[in-house]
């Protein structure tokens, strides 16, 4: 029997739930809802007695200080009913710690028939609200139709006895799970049947595959365990290792690249070796703190003798674009796998977040899925929680607004990890499985969701794309297993752990036995969410929190013993083997039996052409502009931009200080609400070391040449780094490609051969820019297919390309933390100086994008002059020189003067005329040029000459001084004040645009 | 020096519990993370611990109300040791999570010596949302509140979507009159928060921050003591060492309150064991 349970707050308190929905029915829509009280219901479906029911009510559900609750609807007042719930299969997170929560009060076991759904109903009041404002406000803010359903219920229409009534999202497949044979007769044949299954196979990979089946000794083997023809799950196993998501073949790629304007042709022949294997291992060679990098879930750096780090970036943009929420904390959520999965296992220190969207008030004609607004809400939201219930805390991020992200968002997630240099007396980043060792899948179970989910965020984002993919992350679980898998690794009990992300146990399986070479698996043996799913879903489905962990025999008991204290479920689901097989069965039946080399060398390389034409051949050019006027008000306009403007109210919903690690914070200064230019924690509560993160991201400037892009990008990261504190010297990369479709096809992408290009530019910029800042890159993702096909006005579809992004991670060693720097200035009377080069670099700035233009100089990065200059810095910052460090970025030095003066709440004098400069000799130039390599710093007087001293050769020179009165001044070219800004109207301007958000 | 030994609560979303420990080294004791299941399993008893620390963390997801669930679980499991361990002179500490926990566990307020009764009550703070800032706090001298004892106005750490503290009129009366308010959100020198975000961070009735029982040995709070015990947890140090050194002082920091706090409490138990 079903029923039920409704609970409410009393009535005369505020709801503050409700509350956020009428400011959002307000702001999105304009519609006025007086009030709103919402109704959390729990659908009991279970067969429990009155008696019980009755204890789960007040025992647990009802808090007899704030709420009232009933098994039949509560009696509240409104005009209109809209009532939301999951739809069957979705993650009910709530859901299941209801059940767990009844299961220990109640001392019973819910059978795998038996669940509590939750859902809410909103009661709406307001004066003339129509069903079409009640169905807006369900379906375009309280629900998203892929993973919820909802009903809108007039007062006529309003049962008082039934309420909503009682709805259960059960997931009944009533199918009897099957192997199916797949034929390959022909190439044809394979290709028709792969794009029904929507197995995405490349075409150039088929005849690959197909004379693998058709090899004579291929043949005999599988004719011992029962097979002939491909499975099913053989076609999905080989289709989930090949797609670019898993496989990079992009970047494995051979590129032809033609320079357009000198007819000169190359061959880069894998991008990925060239331009990040090779330099990495190169630099790894002479830094010893590299511990281990490319080949692992994220790369490891040393933090002490020890302790190591543990990094890597993600981004999870295809679920973020259907489902913001959704996507946004499962992407983080996952994320945080990676570290877990590195080595023998890292803790969770710390994660960082960028989101690149559409701009928030977007009224356009194409219509997205989710407006940018909604979102970036929801993304917003889904990395609070995620991040927030994981107790990790979210020291560092950024929002990128560009209208190219309407077509496709992106969700960038970083995972910061710390682990024991020696695990069980062996190195902890070694690890490897061997055979007779058991196969072990810990966490949650496994459903249908994400299936597809890889070679879905491997092809254009489309209205058709399956929305099966999109699922909700599950913090709490794998909380419960981060604490687990981190004491079973302290016992010495993991011999090798991997996670389970795209491609499910296909790739953690599939990837693991490589080490032992070979293992046989039992599907039989995963626990299901529900029955009913075939042995191919089973095998890939990407259902989260899970990690397979491979352990000796001799171990089983205890592990399972301490996942049980844990309450974690963990299941042996097989053996690993030296056969040379992957072979995986279902009860006695074999379902594949493939040789566990078949994935690694006989598939064809992808080819591209890539053509580049220059800027200028383009027809880009320098706007022709003279000098403004009104500098003063350009300053305070410059400030409010969406890219420049604060954006502290998503900074404060996340937990940037939890595990007490935090040295330095992501808003700073004295009223505590610039952002950093980095964020240092200091991970091992014992020691005064810190490592210390930032990134980058300046997709603009793709719009001249990406290959500048990626150079004044990694320099930002590098810079942002080093201004906290960061030992130049011990930095590393993370980097994260989203690029657009580079695969040429004269209808659908008739510019693929510039993308192509523009790809291969900026990887010839990150190895040039590693190999100049011996920077290792510790990790790094890419995510190709950044494009979206949006409706317009009259029913056509516009392709909605983004900019060529690359978003750059880097953390750095921080010796002491004592000796990190912030960028709010700290004493009237101390000197302001700049350093680094201001040269006429306009192009793609700020500014000319506030004026409309796009310009042709984007900034160059001279990076052997920046290393002199970042060494000397840090020397200056280690010897306390400097009282405030802030690197110039996007803006220029006007508007980071500006934050480094709202910041200390205090003024500045400055004279641009002293300003180091490379042929920057205008006024606008000088404080909008986005020129790299340059900072902001402030030295007490008494430290003048051992500060210059420091930097003798070096481009530094005083500008002006800090003084009390809170007034930014600044002195043109022509010797008058250009510029007379008071930090409050700096504030205000600068906080006004979000500043009603919380 | 007699041992101080401190139980910190791990296990099922709970998130502070290393810090949490940490602090309480540094402030003398020797604290032990223990998970839930292995106080239930009886691995560990509470009888051999003089402090018992609820940390901060999302028990359960905090899925049916922060700290609900973990209230349920271990008044289930626990009940009887926990009354009894405050019966025996325990102290405890219930920070965040942990404050909401113990609210639903009926060990605060503990009026008229009951230590079950749900009277009091965290729910959502007003903003709507989660929130992380600095706040300041002003302590309530005349509070039997062992471990606010001496340290005026100072600022803490608020990281919580669920601090607003809610109770019928009587009883936030009788924990005025009790002086069990410990702790209240303040302005910086130290005057009534009165309401005002976002100084008071959630809304809560009477800028309450944390709360005792009658004897004072049992103390929740919303903020993060923990979470401020080394010079660097302060959002301002960067400018204060510059002031420092500027007046020629010796950039050395004072004891972090957070610190102070635990400390407080460590040294009670020692001198009361």
């Amino acid at each position: 029997m079903s029923s039920c349970l409704e609970i409410s707050l009393k009535p005369y308190l505020a709801d503050a739930h409700g509350a956020g929905v009428a400011k959002k029915a307000k702001s999105y829509f304009g519609i006025t809802l007086e009030s709103v009280r919402s109704v959390n219901i729990l659908t009991l479906d279970a067969n429990l007695s009155t008696d019980q029911m009755e204890r789960l009510r007040t025992e647990i559900f009802t808090n007899p200080v704030i709420q009232v609750s009933g098994y039949t609807p509560l009696d509240l007042d409104f005009d209109w009913v809209i009532w939301v719930g999951y739809r069957p299969g979705v993650r009910d997170n709530p859901g299941a710690t209801a059940v767990e929560a009844i299961e220990d009060l109640l001392g019973l076991k819910f059978t795998k028939d038996q669940a509590v759904y939750t859902s809410i109903r909103y009661c709406c009041k307001g004066a003339g609200l129509t069903r079409q404002d009640m169905e807006k406000i369900a379906k375009e803010i309280l629900a998203n139709d892929i993973i919820q359903q909802w009903k809108v219920f007039s007062r006529e229409e309003w049962d008082p006895k039934t309420g909503v009534g009682i709805i259960i999202p059960k997931v009944e497949l009533n199918h009897e799970p099957s192997v199916s044979k797949v034929s390959i007769a022909s190439d044809e044949e394979l290709m028709r049947i792969s794009d029904e299954r929507n197995l995405a196979l490349n075409p150039n990979d088929i005849p690959t595959i197909r004379s693998y089946f058709l090899r004579e000794d291929v043949l005999e083997a599988r004719k011992t365990v029962g097979l002939s023809e491909p499975t099913d799950l053989e076609l999905e196993y080989i289709s989930q290792a090949r797609s670019d998501h898993c496989n990079h073949n992009t970047f494995c790629g051979k590129f032809h690249y033609t320079d357009l304007s000198t007819g000169d042709a190359m061959v880069m022949d894998n991008l990925f070796s060239s331009c990040i294997k090779e330099p990495t291992l190169a630099i790894a060679d002479k830094k010893p703190w590299v511990i281990s990098v490319l080949w692992d879930n994220a790369g490891v750096g040393k933090f002490d003798e020890d302790h190591y780090y543990t990094i890597t970036g993600e981004t999870h943009n295809s679920p973020s674009n259907m489902e913001a929420y959704g996507g946004a904390i499962t992407g983080i959520v996952g994320v945080y796998r990676d570290p877990m999965g590195t080595g023998k296992g890292s803790k969770l220190i710390a994660g960082t977040y960028g989101f690149c969207v559409g701009p928030r008030d977007y009224d356009g004609e194409l219509k997205p899925r989710l407006s940018p607004r909604r979102l970036l809400d929801g993304v917003i939201e889904g990395v609070k929680d995620g991040g927030n219930k994981s107790g990790i805390p979210t020291a560092f991020g950024q929002v990128c607004f560009d209208a190219g992200y309407i077509g496709k968002s992106l969700v960038f997630v970083t995972a910061l990890g710390l682990m024991p240099a020696i695990v069980d007396g062996g190195p902890s980043e070694e690890k490897t499985t061997s055979p007779g060792e058991l196969v072990v899948m810990c966490g949650g179970r496994v459903g249908k969701d994400g299936i597809h989910g890889v070679t879905a965020s491997s092809e254009v984002f489309s209205e058709r794309t399956p929305a099966g993919h999109v699922q909700i992350g599950d913090p709490y679980t794998q909380k419960k297993m981060h604490d687990f898998l981190l004491e079973a690794r302290d016992q010495g009990l993991i011999a090798y752990i991997t996670d389970n992300g795209g491609g499910g146990l296909s790739s953690s399986v599939g990837e693991s036995a490589r080490f032992s070479n070979g293992c046989k698996v039992d599907l039989a043996k995963v626990p299901l969410k529900y029955d009913g799913l075939d042995q191919w879903e089973i095998w890939i489905s990407e259902s989260q929190e899970r990690m397979t962990v491979s352990i000796k025999p001799e171990h089983e008991k205890q592990f399972l013993d301490l996942a049980d204290k844990h309450a974690v479920e963990c299941t042996v689901i097989g053996t690993y083997t030296n056969s040379g097989k992957l072979h995986i069965t279902y009860k006695n039946d074999t379902c594949a039996y493939v040789d566990m080399d078949l994935l690694t060398a006989r598939f064809p390389q992808w080819e591209f052409e890539a053509e580049w034409t220059p800027p200028r051949l383009r027809g880009l050019r320098e706007p022709v502009l003279s000098v403004p006027a009104d500098h003063n008000r350009l300053l305070l306009d410059m400030l409010a931009r969406p890219n420049i403007c604060s954006k502290e109210w998503i900074t404060r919903q996340y937990d940037h200080e939890v595990q007490g690690a935090s040295a330095i914070k992501p808003l700073v200064g004295l009223e505590r609400d610039l952002p950093s230019d980095g964020a240092v924690v200091r991970p091992v509560l014992s020691s005064e070391g810190g490592i210390a993160i930032s990134q980058a991201v300046l997709p603009t400037y793709s719009a001249i040449d990406a290959y500048h892009m990626t150079t004044c990008v990694m320099d930002e990261a590098v810079r942002r780094v080093i201004a906290v504190g960061a030992d130049p010297e011990q930095i590393g990369g993370v980097d994260n490609f989203c690029w657009p479709t580079i695969i040429y096809d004269d209808k659908q992408n008739p510019d693929g051969k510039h993308k192509a290009a523009q790809l291969v530019r900026s990887c010839l910029a990150l190895r040039d820019l590693c190999n100049a800042y011996e920077m290792p890159l510790l990790s790094g993702k890419d995510s190709m297919y950044v494009d979206g096909h949006l409706p317009g006005r009259y029913g056509e579809r516009h392709k909605v390309s983004a900019l060529e992004t690359l978003q750059f991670t880097t953390t750095g060693l921080v010796h002491d933390v004592a000796h990190c720097k912030t960028m709010d200035v700290k004493m009237p009377g101390d000197l302001v100086y700049v350093a680094g080069f201001t040269k006429n670099e306009l192009g793609a700035s700020e500014y000319y994008e506030h004026l409309g233009h796009l310009g042709l100089n984007v900034p160059h990065v001279d990076a052997e002059a920046n290393v002199a200059l970042y060494k000397a810095l840090h020397k200056a910052m280690t010897a306390d020189l400097a009282a405030s460090v802030r690197g110039i970025y996007r803006g220029g030095l006007g508007v980071h003067l500006a934050m480094c003066s709202m910041a200390g709440c205090l003024g500045m004098d400055v004279d641009l005329g002293k300003v180091p400069t490379q042929g920057a000799y205008r006024d606008d130039v000088l404080l909008y040029s986005e020129s790299a390599g340059r900072f902001i710093l402030t030295v007490a007087p008494s430290d003048k000459d051992r500060f210059e001293k420091i930097f003798a050769n070096l481009p530094v020179a005083c500008i002006g001084q800090v003084v009390q009165e809170p007034v930014l001044t600044v002195q043109g070219l022509n010797g008058s004040a250009i510029v007379r800004a008071e930090v409050r109207d700096m504030k205000d301007a600068w906080k006004r645009r979000f500043g009603g958000l919380t | 020096m007699k041992k101080v030994r401190v139980l910190v609560l791990t296990g099922y979303g709970l998130n502070c519990d290393h810090e949490t420990a940490h602090a309480f080294s540094l402030a003398g004791a020797e604290p032990k993370r223990v998970h839930i299941n292995s106080l239930i399993a009886g691995e560990e008893r509470l009888k051999d611990f003089q402090i018992l620390a609820f940390g901060g963390g999302f028990s359960w997801g905090d899925d049916h109300g922060a700290g609900v669930i973990q209230a349920t679980r271990m008044k289930n499991n626990l009940g009887g040791q926990l009354l009894e361990f405050v019966r025996d002179g325990g102290l405890v500490i219930a920070i965040c999570n942990g404050f909401q926990a113990v609210v639903n566990l009926g060990l605060l307020p503990g009026l008229d010596n009951d230590y079950t009764a749900r009277t009091v009550a965290l729910t959502y703070n007003d903003s709507g949302n989660f929130r992380d800032d600095w706040v300041y706090m002003a302590t309530n001298p005349q509070s039997p509140c062992v471990f606010t004892k001496n340290l005026g106005v100072f600022d803490l750490p608020v990281r919580h979507g669920e601090g607003k503290l809610c109770a019928d009129d009587a009883v936030i009366k009788r924990l005025q009159q009790n002086n069990q308010i410990a702790l209240r959100y303040a302005l910086a020198d130290g005057s009534p928060a009165l309401g005002k975000f976002p100084e008071n961070p959630n809304g809560s009735v009477d800028d309450i921050a944390g709360i005792c029982d009658p004897t004072g040995r049992i103390f929740g709070l919303m903020p993060h003591p923990e979470a401020t015990v080394h010079y660097s947890n302060h959002p301002q140090w960067t400018r204060i060492k510059e002031e420092k050194k500027r007046q020629g002082i010796d950039p050395q920091f004072a004891t972090a309150p957070g610190l102070l706090m635990i400390k407080n409490g460590v040294d009670y138990a020692r001198e009361n064991q």
